[in-house]
């Protein structure tokens, strides 16, 4: 088990320094960030003052070295926007990105698990023809829409909760059910099927005819079988999720790394922008290798060596 | 599409709002919160231009002189007295017993300090355009000080607004990027708390020199990028002052009873590009093309329709009614295609041609739809667009590059003096699109003349001559639009989007 993490651990390397690679030339291959920083009417001087401060007067192979040498030590630069080192700027809205991503995936838990295993034990009645109703709704409405729907219906009109910002747990609930709603729809469609698949296996039928009830051999025998897909989904959508913050952030003034990320982009701002798709691309990797690691504590058959 | 959609739904939702709403939620009695699209980068206000940074940043640090924007002239604010006492020379007085929040005394030392630092294209780069025209500044005593240009320099005073006085110990202490995180300044607030891309708190300077705004504790600044949840936040009364206010959205706030909408013209003026360097070899080389195209757009439909009447005309040129050198006896070149065919059909183009024409997308307010409307206009005379939309970066790459032609929707917002509009179409200018020698001449000498009379004499006959010349479209003027709760009185924004608090107050 050691040796199978510090192999996984080993292979992330050339994943992140490619990663690394291709958003270095594709921040450069956007422009120059000298022409958004600095008013139209600059003077030439003051646009070379910028450029040479910024180290933006160098040939790229020589911004690459020093970018590259840097970054071995954590170190990304400093913010074209705001001088402060790229890399702070991030962690520093990371745990409001964190908790966003938490609560909604607490949500999408909490709701789609349970809506996937009763649309599948009733599955041809009326309640699993809604579930099913309702889940290929929340696939198919973007979230932009969702959040701009959420704001005017539960913050302007009824008036239940603030329109934006990060503090109260009223201000968690909008951006994170937003979220969730696309990954509740998700999770109950995986689950639903594979507990259709599960639930036609030889041992639940073994198990009913041992007289377990009929509750333990839903929700202990057969969830537990058919949750390892879902982890798979969950692991994949953690992804999505990370762009999806991008959008819901911004709609819902959440103070966390994926409005940074926006306001990055659209600044230029290269070491803004590299050190967001890196931690991005950390967390997707860790994530991942996390879900491989539970296949093994929820099914005993499978080991790592 | 989504936009729409979205204006559709904050206006059917502000509509039902309107109806039921009851009283605004209730804040802390004397806490004013100012919703804005971003959250300040610095708040050391000669950090950026960007305007969101210097609203708040100006609350904390303060300049030399404001730009009061309800009388429009320029008033001490740390220099008390200002007079020229040669032509290069201004000699400054400034205000006595004023100190930092930290303690250290607002005296020459800091004023001295603080020029040394503006006129450093390293640390304020965004300023170098003032500071361009700076010699030296030197202490006389411990409250005079004397600014020297190389050259006469009109807009003396307006440069004189953009020095903004920073405390110099604590600045060698703590260096500039870190003065922006926790500025020290005279102002009458002062930071206490930063989250950020969250709020940033501000609590009321007790030691402030002057009367400051009135019935304000406290500010707490909040960065709302999305258009629609700022409206909302603005109508729930989260918010009492909000930025950017969509035209979709205006009528539905001023329909509630106890928020408006407050419209300020602003600096930016919408022009179409119409490049005749030889260089770039297009038909507008030919000025009777050119003023064919100022009498082919219908620019009162525009602002009609598009802006629901929001916007105003340029008379047929580019200095605003309220500017030095403005040309009241210019006007518009009225909507007349028959005439501009006519002018076509001189120039040799009968059946009209066709020409690419660029405009950004996602840069200024409905900027696609009004160069959809411009082409349509186009067509019927017979010039035949080819539309290439341009990312809002990539459009001011073009332009700066000089790429941005031969046809191009454009809207610029210089600072407030007519040299630095005009400047604009100097023959050697980054992205002049226009080489004329007469112009060159003008706007040479208004850009030295310190006579006020002489200078605007020397404007008009620049106006008259770019309005026979037609080197862009004359558009139209925008405006910005702000929510005002009706408990905050005596705001006044300023067209380059700053407000300030000076003389503000705020009702329980």
């Amino acid at each position: 088990m050691g040796a199978y993490i510090a192999r996984r651990l080993l292979l992330t390397i050339p994943v992140l320094v490619g990663i690394l690679v291709i958003t270095f030339l594709l921040t450069r291959l956007s422009g120059d960030p000298t022409d958004l920083m600095l008013p139209p009417n600059a003077t030439d001087e003051a646009r070379e003052a910028f450029r040479i401060v910024h180290g933006l007067d160098q040939p790229l192979w020589t911004q690459f070295v020093r970018f590259a040498g840097n970054a071995v030590v954590g170190d990304f630069g400093a913010s074209l926007r705001f001088g402060q080192p790229a890399m702070t700027l991030v962690l520093e809205r990371l745990p409001a990105t964190a908790e966003l991503a938490a609560a909604t995936m607490a949500l999408a838990l909490l709701l789609g698990i349970p809506a996937g295993v009763v649309a599948a034990v009733w599955r041809g009645t009326s309640t699993d023809v809604s579930i099913r109703l309702v889940t290929l709704l929340g696939q198919a409405v973007p979230s932009f829409f969702l959040g701009v729907v959420a704001i005017i219906v539960f913050a302007v009109w009824l008036r239940w909760l603030p329109t934006g910002g990060r503090g109260s747990l009223g201000q968690l609930v909008l951006p994170a059910a937003t979220l969730a709603f696309n990954l509740v729809a998700l999770i109950a469609r995986v689950t639903r099927s594979c507990m259709l698949d599960v639930l036609k296996q030889d041992y639940v039928r073994t198990a009913r005819a041992k007289g377990v009830s009929e509750t333990k051999v839903v929700w202990l025998h057969a969830l537990r079988n058919a949750f390892i897909p879902v982890l798979t989904v969950i692991g994949l959508q953690v992804g999505l999720l990370l762009g999806g913050v991008v959008v819901t952030e911004t709609i819902f003034s959440w103070p966390g790394v994926g409005r940074l990320a926006i306001q990055a982009i659209y600044a230029r701002d290269f070491p803004v922008v590299q050190a967001v798709v890196f931690v991005f691309a950390v967390i997707f990797v860790a994530v991942n290798l996390i879900v491989d690691l539970l296949y093994a504590v929820l099914d005993p058959r499978i080991s790592y060596r | 599409m989504h936009k729409a959609l979205r204006s559709l739904l904050v206006a059917s939702a502000l509509l039902a709002a309107a109806g039921l709403a009851p009283a605004a939620r209730a804040q802390a009695p004397k806490t004013l919160t100012i919703a804005q699209g971003f959250d300040p980068q610095t708040l050391w206000p000669n950090g950026t231009t960007a305007s969101d940074n210097l609203n708040a940043g100006g609350a904390i640090v303060e300049s030399l002189l404001w730009t009061n924007p309800a009388t429009g002239k320029n008033e001490g604010l740390l220099a008390e007295k200002w007079e020229q006492t040669s032509p290069t020379t201004m000699k400054l007085t400034l205000r006595g017993n004023v100190s930092f929040s930290n303690g250290e005394p607002m005296n020459a030392d800091a004023v001295v300090h603080s020029f040394r630092v503006f006129m450093d294209p390293k640390q304020a780069p965004a300023y170098a355009n003032y500071a361009a025209a700076l010699d030296k500044v030197e202490k006389i005593d411990d409250l005079t000080v004397a600014v020297h240009t190389k050259h006469p320099y009109p807009p003396f005073e307006l440069m004189l607004t953009q020095v903004y006085v920073t405390p110099p110990d604590y600045w060698a202490k703590i260096g500039l990027e870190a003065f922006g995180q926790k500025p020290v300044g005279t102002g009458p607030f002062k930071l206490t708390e930063w989250v950020k891309d969250n709020r940033l708190v501000m609590e009321r300077n007790s030691a402030y020199w002057g009367k400051g705004p009135s019935g304000i504790d406290r500010i707490i600044w909040r960065p709302v990028p999305d258009d629609t949840s700022r409206v909302a936040g603005f109508v729930t009364g989260e918010y009492d002052l909000a930025t950017n206010i969509p035209i979709s959205a205006i009528e539905e706030i001023n329909n509630q009873p106890d928020r408006k909408v407050v419209e300020t013209p602003s600096y930016r003026i919408f022009q179409l590009i119409q490049s005749s360097l030889e260089e770039h070899g297009s038909p507008l080389a030919d000025k009777r093309v050119r003023q064919a195209l100022n009498y082919a757009i219908d620019k009162k439909a525009i602002i009609d329709n598009l802006f629901a009447g929001r916007a105003f005309a340029l008379n047929g040129q580019l200095l605003r009614k309220e500017q030095l050198g403005f040309d009241p006896s210019l006007k518009d070149y009225p909507y007349d295609p028959e005439k501009a065919k006519a002018l076509l059909r001189d120039a040799g183009f009968a059946n009209g041609f066709e020409i690419v024409f660029k405009f950004p997308s996602g840069r200024y307010a409905q900027d696609r739809e009004v160069s959809e409307a411009i082409a349509g206009m186009l067509a019927k005379v017979g010039v035949r667009a080819k539309m290439t939309s341009l990312e809002p970066g990539e459009f001011l790459r073009q332009l700066r590059a000089r790429e941005l032609w031969p046809l191009a929707y454009l809207g610029l917002a210089p600072l407030d003096d007519p040299d630095f509009q005009l400047a604009q179409y100097r023959s050697t200018w980054r992205y002049s699109y226009i080489r004329n020698a007469a112009l060159d001449e003008l706007i040479d000498a208004g850009a030295k003349e310190v006579d006020r009379d002489k200078r605007a004499a020397i404007y008009r006959k620049a106006a008259q001559l770019m309005h026979d010349e037609a080197p862009v479209v004359f558009l139209f003027g925008g405006y910005d639009f702000y929510g005002v709760s009706n408990k905050l009185e005596g705001i006044v924004p300023r067209g380059d989007q700053r407000f300030f608090l000076q003389n503000v107050s705020l009702k329980p």
